[in-house]
């Protein structure tokens, strides 16, 4: 319990160094020597001291919508076991309240932005709902791997243990379905958490832009609600991911966290060479990458039912 | 069974009342909606005590006519069901009241709210029949008065039609209850359903019955393919009879496949189950890709119906699955998710119909691209939408979520069944669930977005009112009981948990044992769902301290550098939903008009315009050459009775067989 709590501090506490750890690769790789590692927490200090300006069109859904995206960010974390152990709060199922609790937040994002009446946050709107419904079956699919392999329907089971060579209870049929499951949870994060190949971050153009320009009216607290929600989501899609990968029920509390926040960098610095080296797709062939996410993930899944 | 009879009598009497004071419309429709919300709060009375429960009850009355006594009983599976009749039939008839008031060119206003309350027990009295005739009678009273209900608005062709197809349709599904119920009684003996339980049935019969109920309830529940009548029907009706029969009467459909899995328990055979598993997986991903499309806001909800009953048919057929594999867990989460759902769904599909008759009451016109703004001008509505639509989504922490929950809860525990069984490919359908669940996401952020947010499009939204407290009081009363049923997850599934185990086959006891575990989890999803509103408000306070002392100001909408925009460049509903449409283009059957100088589209039915139709005009085609044989001239039948005679005389010469007639 008290470490569990201790982790979930620790990893909203660090959660904004992602971001400034993505873009500082990048600018490394890409020869520029760019903006501080720790830029988001000046920013989220700025932004919080300011007012607000709200569009003419808007009503109350827009101003609750950064609410409801950072409270659903903030309940989505006390379903992950960050220690490597168990979670705040467990039941058999918590998987698809983890799922769904974030889907509540983009429906609230989703009806913010089409509340200021404009074109471009509605586009935006729309390709976010396009492709959560083509990462959803894949992250479904993936979350049932886990489930057959560690004969367990909660996250606190699915994640942690008995998955890497050498640890007690591995087999080695399992190590194909994990790291089929680990392709997709990782394509599945670049989804959601609009990185490239699916959504560019630091485009300038509005049209081409799908989570950013849902964001474009926000201002002061609400939009640091929005950017540090932006950085925990990142940081919880990470934690399922060194999860998956790393094993570290055995541990001893402070070297299982150390290790959580070893995994979370290195994530970040993986999500920085990807954005170096590769563009962004089209929208129309994001679905397509999405899909072979979902297909490595039933490939999967048929390797552990046969 | 006192207290539910003498609730039905109550709206009986509502009904009559408002029948006979036809001519007083505003006294007899303030009595048909006393008599009517007293006579539900009555039968649900009876509902819930046993669901509390009391043990199930019967009563049996002698009938001096064909087929036997006449049974009702109360038992989980009826209570469940029938709570659900009486909450919304509560609400749709106070709704109804207010909704047609406004109606001043119609004069049988009276007769529309008798029909409402003979639906309403009709409907009750299907989901509590305990034998045949008695069932078969209450199933025909329910789809006569919702087709009087249908065509209530009959001088438009379109009503006339939609009601036609649904006339057409429903008897289809009643032709083969009459099989089912003929066959099954002939075998037994006996037309109550205890009895035809205990029949010793063999071989091929119960798969058989099996497929005749599939068809005949089927049709009722529209899933697909046999949805066609459902998005004519729905949307042709008042409102409040939308309702009624999307959230209650598709119901009775699968209650009745619920009932007859009850009372065929031993010869479950695992082919119903993926039958049924398919077939709702199909009608959960076709019903929302097609919902999407439409431009037409009950037309858009009615295909949600077809969707959530293919949600509602996962759960029948995982518990299907779990009853011929013989894994009782799984076939009590599978049923009693059904069951849930079914009563969820009633809940906030009624109150998204209301939302919906509201905003065609308060802007003249159902065409989701026409609306705009709503939010502004009827904000109880939107806030009342806005739950219903979130609960629809599945989305913590409404009711809906709950439901979703236990069925993904079913379907990942059947894949952890042990090695060799084939019930672990039920698997399969959490990853589909999924998807339904991400479009119906983006499907009712279109809906909410385009016709309550923004700016109004036309004059329509620009001068709409909020509506009255005749409105507005079913439709806040539905939102609370989906935020209540989802902030206490004990309370739904307590309520669908023991009909789960009554279908399952399981007694009462031995539910408990099964459902320790899934129980045990409820605590902590009980934490978890009231987590979010209270981390919800937290920030909100947070917020608000913020700003307290800032300057918060109002200025124009970013829009690109680009100064004079007007409400008609923002995005539509059609393009919000384009990439969507582009991604499934093979499925959605949107039919594309374009002409100089315009370009419209137009969402068909793929089943009804490219099978049905075509199928039904086929036969005509075949009729018509059939018909020249028809001239009506009496010379003409009686040369071609002197042909027939002569050719059969010919036969039988021919064969040799007439042995009485050989010349």
């Amino acid at each position: 319990m008290s470490s569990a709590l201790a982790s979930l501090a620790v990893v909203l506490l660090v959660a904004p160094v992602l971001p400034g750890l993505i873009a500082r690769t990048k600018a490394i790789l890409t020869g520029r020597r760019g903006q501080p590692v720790l830029q988001l927490y000046s920013d989220l200090g700025r932004l919080l001291r300011k007012g607000a300006v709200y569009g003419t069109a808007t009503t109350w859904m827009f101003a609750l919508a950064p609410v409801v995206v950072l409270a659903t960010v903030l309940c989505a974390a006390l379903l992950l076991p960050l220690d490597g152990r168990a979670a705040l709060i467990r039941f058999s199922g918590d998987a698809v309240a983890f799922a769904y609790v974030l889907a509540l937040g983009r429906m609230a994002l989703v009806l913010g932005a089409m509340d200021t009446g404009s074109s471009f946050e509605a586009m935006g709107a729309s390709r976010e709902a396009t492709v959560a419904s083509f990462a959803e079956p894949a992250l479904f699919l993936a979350l049932v791997v886990l489930a057959v392999l560690t004969q367990s329907l909660s996250l606190s089971g699915m994640l942690g243990s008995r998955l890497v060579p050498g640890v007690e209870g591995f087999r080695m049929a399992a190590a194909a379905p994990f790291a089929l499951v680990a392709v997709t949870l990782f394509i599945v994060l670049l989804a959601e958490t609009a990185r490239v190949p699916v959504d560019d971050p630091a485009t300038h153009l509005e049209l081409t832009m799908i989570h950013e320009v849902m964001i474009l009216d926000h201002s002061g607290p609400d939009l640091a609600f929005l950017l540090y929600a932006g950085a925990v989501k990142l940081a919880l899609f990470g934690s399922i991911l060194v999860g998956v990968v790393v094993p570290r029920a055995s541990l001893a509390p402070w070297l299982a966290l150390g290790l959580l926040v070893g995994g979370l960098v290195v994530v970040a610095v993986l999500i920085g060479v990807i954005e170096s080296v590769t563009a962004r797709l089209r929208l129309t062939r994001v679905p397509q990458l999405l899909v072979a996410a979902a297909t490595l993930a039933a490939l999967g899944v048929i390797l552990v039912l046969r | 069974m006192t207290l539910l009879f003498s609730g039905l009598f109550l709206i009986g009497l509502g009904a009559l009342a408002a029948w006979l004071l036809e001519g007083r419309s505003r006294a007899s429709g303030a009595l048909f909606q006393v008599l009517a919300v007293a006579g539900c709060a009555l039968g649900g009375g009876a509902a819930v005590r046993v669901l509390l429960g009391t043990p199930a009850v019967q009563i049996r009355y002698h009938a001096q006519v064909l087929g036997g006594d006449w049974v009702w009983g109360l038992d989980a599976l009826s209570a469940a069901f029938a709570l659900a009749v009486f909450v919304v039939g509560a609400a749709a008839a106070v709704f109804g009241v207010a909704y047609l008031a406004a109606e001043t060119r119609h004069r049988r206003v009276g007769a529309s709210h008798a029909f409402v309350g003979l639906l309403i027990v009709a409907m009750a009295l299907v989901v509590t029949a305990r034998a045949a005739i008695p069932f078969l009678i209450a199933w025909e009273a329910m789809a006569l008065s919702a087709y009087f209900l249908v065509v209530f608005d009959d001088t438009q062709a379109g009503v006339r039609r939609a009601g036609l197809i649904y006339l057409v349709a429903t008897h289809t599904g009643t032709l083969a209850l009459l099989a089912l119920f003929a066959l099954w009684g002939g075998r037994s003996g006996s037309f109550e359903f205890d009895r035809m339980m205990a029949a010793d049935l063999s071989g091929a019969l119960p798969s058989v019955l099996f497929g005749l109920a599939l068809v005949g309830f089927g049709v009722k529940a529209g899933f697909v393919p046999l949805h066609f009548w459902l998005p004519e029907a729905h949307p042709a009706a008042p409102t409040h009879v939308s309702a009624l029969m999307s959230g209650l009467m598709i119901k009775t459909g699968v209650y009745g496949l619920l009932r007859v899995i009850t009372m065929l328990p031993g010869a479950v055979a695992p082919w119903w189950g993926w039958t049924l598993l398919l077939l709702g997986l199909a009608s959960g991903v076709l019903g929302v890709l097609w919902a999407m499309v439409q431009h037409d806001l009950k037309r858009l909800l009615a295909y949600h119906s077809i969707e959530n009953i293919g949600i509602i048919l996962m759960g029948v057929g995982l518990g299907t699955l779990g009853m011929a594999y013989g894994r009782p867990p799984l076939a009590v989460l599978g049923f009693s998710a059904a069951v849930l759902h079914s009563v969820n769904h009633a809940l906030f599909k009624s109150l998204l119909f209301f939302g919906a008759g509201a905003v065609a009451r308060a802007t003249g016109t159902r065409e989701i691209e026409r609306l705009g703004g709503l939010a502004r001008r009827m904000p109880v509505t939107w806030i009342a939408f806005l739950i219903g639509s979130a609960a629809i989504v599945g989305l913590p922490p409404l009711n809906g979520f709950v439901g979703e929950w236990l069925l993904y809860n079913g379907l990942f525990s059947s894949a952890l069944s042990p090695a060799a069984t084939p019930v672990r490919f039920a698997v399969w359908g959490a990853a589909g669930l999924a998807l339904i669940g991400a479009l119906a996401l983006a499907c009712f952020a279109k809906v909410g977005g385009v016709v309550f947010l923004g700016h109004p499009r036309s004059p329509h939204g620009r001068e709409a009112r909020e509506v009255g407290p005749g409105f507005l009081a079913p439709m806040i009363a539905l939102a609370i009981l989906c935020v209540v049923m989802g902030l206490f997850p004990y309370a739904a599934v307590g309520l669908a948990w023991p009909a789960g185990a009554l279908v399952a086959g399981l007694s009462p006891g031995s539910a408990a044992q099964i459902g320790f575990h899934a129980i045990l989890g409820l605590r902590a999803l009980w934490l978890f769902t009231l987590a979010i509103p209270a981390v919800a408000v937290l920030l909100w306070v947070l917020r608000a301290l913020l700003l307290r002392r800032r300057a918060v100001a109002r200025g124009p909408t970013w829009a690109c550098g680009y100064a004079a925009t007007t409400p008609r460049m923002q995005y539509t509903g059609s393009s919000f939903v384009a990439p969507l449409v582009a991604a499934y283009r093979g499925v959605v059957g949107l039919e594309v008009r374009r002409a100089p100088g315009s370009f419209t589209t137009e969402p068909i039915d793929r089943v009804l315009e490219h099978v049905l139709l075509p199928a039904w005009r086929a036969v005509l085609d075949v009729s018509a050459r059939v018909r020249t044989l028809q001239h009506g001239r009496l010379n003409l039948y009686l040369v071609y009775m002197l042909v027939t005679l002569l050719a059969l005389l010919v036969w039988l010469y021919a064969a040799g067989t007439g042995a009485g007639i050989r010349p």
